[in-house]
């Protein structure tokens, strides 16, 4: 966590909010990113990869794409129906 | 670094709103993999078929429903 340092602006430990502010929003969505790839991974491994063979095939990869659109698809749906309910 | 920043109100005001904003992404998270497991049974197509998208929209609110009424009987458990 030694991003959360102070700036190199000053030679002060002087607490700049605005900087934390930044580091936790950019440290939050980082982490967020990870686990929702993590997520697509496993998912569309799941339903497209479902013999793997010494390659993937074309029709392998258009599965994935077409799963990753549909898995970020229903996640913008959910996160509307929750904020708005 | 100056301990009176920690209790300024301006501070505690974003972090509760990431709280929030995580809790709710967490939540989104849930409902998704939980109803995609369940409604996209075959191959991920083009668009949702109508069926999936009825599916995955009553998923969501039978998740909810269930949640409550676990909580209710977990209640009267205690």
């Amino acid at each position: 966590m030694d991003s959360f340092s102070s700036p190199s602006s000053g030679s002060s430990s002087q607490f700049n909010s605005d900087v934390f502010k930044d580091q936790l929003k950019n440290q939050l969505a980082q982490a967020y990113a990870e686990e929702f790839l993590e997520t697509l991974r496993a998912k569309c491994f799941d339903k497209c990869v479902t013999k793997p063979g010494s390659s993937l095939s074309g029709s392998e990869s258009s599965c994935i794409s077409r799963c990753m659109d549909r898995y970020v698809e229903a996640t913008d749906k959910y996160n509307d129906f929750i904020v708005l309910s | 670094m100056d301990p009176s920043a920690i209790n300024s109100p301006e501070l505690l005001q974003f972090i509760n709103q990431e709280k929030e904003r995580a809790m709710i992404n967490e939540m989104v998270a849930k409902l998704t993999t939980v109803c995609w497991d369940k409604c996209i049974t075959s191959t991920p197509g083009s668009k949702f078929s109508s069926s999936e998208q009825s599916c995955l929209s009553n998923c969501a609110r039978r998740y909810l429903d269930m949640s409550a009424l676990i909580m209710k009987r977990f209640q009267n458990m205690q």
